[in-house]
């Protein structure tokens, strides 16, 4: 059963074409939507809310068309926006009791959805507290907390690690992962950062200028552009020339080697390489793929 | 160790209200707003003391009733009378109504859920409707009350309390729609403050003059309509008009009939439009 399916998606600006011709299907899980600022992910999730109109084509959200169902698609599905959204002089268990309440939940079951929810997103005493003296991390924390109060069977997260340290990104993602898998509910999450994604996801779908790049499993994904970086105190240079000698590739950025990766085979030959040549070994890393590397790739391919 | 108890996620299978639901909360979390509940205690200090000094007029008219046997106050003139305590509470307290939701951007979160924008905007005027209605209604329930128990010889006057009370909801409705149509042009607080008081301002202020100049030029029939530029008054003359109450202006009498009620609905209908399509742009952000 497909979560979402979009069909020649199309929404023009009067400016800019901001979804161009987007056929693309959803199934339950875990979701990544990558693209470059401006690709037109939050233009999408606007329109599969159901709040604003599509120029062409037709989108379904858990079978509800966007265009004529949009309220019963908003009653169904959590929204955390990307921007700041939160009042500053309200607490954040009167904040999210009451969007329970506008979600339509009756005003005990939002008192005690909201008691969970704030538990679960790791919110403690502070929940008494103004939102105004938050910090970015227990802010995002509310942001997601409100959208998932009222239980719904799938979440659209636009970028929720923007502005959160290494720590508070982990404990986000690890979050969002409890979601697609514990809690049952389908998440479509929006990230720039492909590593980020890997992480969590079941499927990637990357689209840019509106157009789809591609969407596949995150194995297919995995498996295409593995790589493992190298960083040596000195002689990148010999080194560079005995992996390429045992035939894998290998491109130098800055005062590291970029190394793909054909199969487990490959880090011991690395190894070997190192310990042969004897230099000292600094790092041995697993590449991050970045959203550019994938957009080479298309390019490169098409 | 940490985790004392974990339950795990629990899903939500009770009833789901529909929208009738939603916009009666969203009106009553915006209402518990103005009157700064649920807020910090200087949120309420505005509020509160604007509705304490709506009370004195009634206190002293009761005692008043009391000791002397004399009406202070009429119920149709109440609103008049104590038209600039009404006009502060609405300059202060529509702000707090609309512009946060605007300024940080909360508007998004209400339309990802099933309320409408005309079911936003339709619960943000109920609810002002409703604080202005009980600052005017709350003091002539009071006098009512008083004359009822004081036992003032001949009767009460029952039809002219009802009259103004009725009023009193039709003048809540025209300034809170305007109120907030006003203030939410602007998405900070002070200048929704600022925006309300001068338009009350001008537009008392513009009475005499417009009165004087036409006046002055022989046209007395024409320059009465000046006092309609005032919304206190211009309720006031429809009041006039159906339950024959005599008109509480400051000199002279105002032209009273469908007229003074047709422009009072020709200004509602501005204002909501004008709600209409702010809350259309700001919706399409």
């Amino acid at each position: 059963m497909h979560i979402l399916a979009t069909e020649g998606l199309t929404k023009r600006f009067p400016t800019v074409t901001a979804v161009d011709q987007l056929s693309v299907t959803v199934g339950p899980g875990v979701t990544g939507l990558v693209g470059a600022n401006g690709a037109g992910k939050s233009t999408l999730i606007k329109i599969l809310l159901g709040l604003l109109p599509p120029s062409g084509g037709t989108a379904r959200v858990l079978d509800l068309d966007v265009t004529a169902q949009g309220a019963e698609i908003r009653r169904l599905v959590g929204y955390m926006p990307e921007h700041e959204c939160l009042p500053p002089d309200v607490s954040a268990t009167e904040f999210v009791v009451h969007l329970a309440q506008m979600s339509g939940l009756p005003r005990t079951a939002a008192r005690e959805r909201a008691a969970d929810v704030l538990r679960h997103v790791g919110l403690a005493e502070e929940r008494y507290r103004a939102v105004g003296g938050y910090s970015t991390g227990m802010k995002q924390r509310v942001k997601l907390a409100q959208a998932l109060v009222h239980d719904p069977k799938l979440i659209f997260l636009d970028e929720p690690t923007n502005g959160l340290d290494p720590r508070g990104r982990d404990e986000m993602l690890t979050l969002i992962r409890r979601i697609g898998t514990e809690f049952g509910i389908s998440v479509l999450v929006t990230s720039h950062l492909l590593g980020e994604l890997e992480r969590i996801c079941d499927h990637v779908i990357v689209i840019d200028a509106g157009r789809l790049l591609r969407s596949s499993a995150i194995g297919e994904f995995t498996q295409a552009t593995q790589t493992v970086t190298v960083e040596v105190e000195d002689g990148l240079e010999p080194l560079a020339a005995r992996l390429t000698e045992t035939g894998l590739t290998v491109s130098p950025q800055g005062r590291m080697l970029v190394v793909k990766v054909a199969g487990p085979e490959t880090f011991d030959a690395i190894r070997d390489a190192a310990v042969d040549l004897d230099l000292c070994l600094i790092r041995l890393e697993q590449g991050r793929h970045r959203i550019e590397d994938v957009f080479r790739e298309e390019a490169a391919g098409v | 160790m940490s985790e004392i108890y974990d339950i795990g996620y629990r899903h939500y299978d009770g009833p789901r209200l529909g929208r009738g639901h939603s916009t009666r909360a969203l009106a009553v979390h915006s209402l518990r707003g103005i009157f700064g509940l649920g807020r910090t205690a200087r949120s309420k200090i505005m509020p509160f003391s604007l509705f304490v000094i709506m009370l004195l007029p009634a206190v002293v008219s009761i005692a008043m009733m009391a000791l002397a046997q004399q009406r202070g106050l009429p119920y149709s003139g109440f609103a008049v009378i104590m038209q600039a305590v009404v006009a502060v509470f609405l300059a202060s307290q529509a702000p707090t109504v609309v512009a946060p939701d605007l300024r940080y951007r909360v508007l998004p979160l209400y339309l990802s859920r099933p309320v409408s924008i005309a079911e936003y905007v339709g619960a943000k005027v109920a609810a002002m409707t409703v604080a202005l209605f009980l600052l005017v209604a709350v003091p002539l329930v009071l006098i009512y009350v008083g004359e009822l128990v004081v036992d003032m010889p001949g009767p009460p006057a029952t039809g002219e309390f009802l009259g103004s009370l009725l009023m009193a909801l039709v003048l809540a409705l025209l300034l809170s729609s305007f109120g907030l149509a006003l203030a939410s042009f602007t998405p900070r607080r002070g200048l929704g403050v600022a925006s309300v008081i001068l338009v009350y301002l001008l537009a008392s202020a513009s009475v005499p003059v417009i009165y004087e100049t036409l006046r002055s030029a022989g046209d007395e029939s024409a320059a009465a309509w000046a006092w309609l530029a005032n919304p206190f008054w211009l309720v006031d003359s429809v009041q006039s008009w159906l339950f024959g109450t005599p008109p509480h202006s400051i000199e002279g009498a105002y032209p009273n009939g469908p007229a003074s009620a047709a422009i009072l609905v020709v200004l509602l209908g501005i204002a909501v439009l004008a709600l209409a399509l702010r809350y259309r742009k700001a919706a399409s952000r």
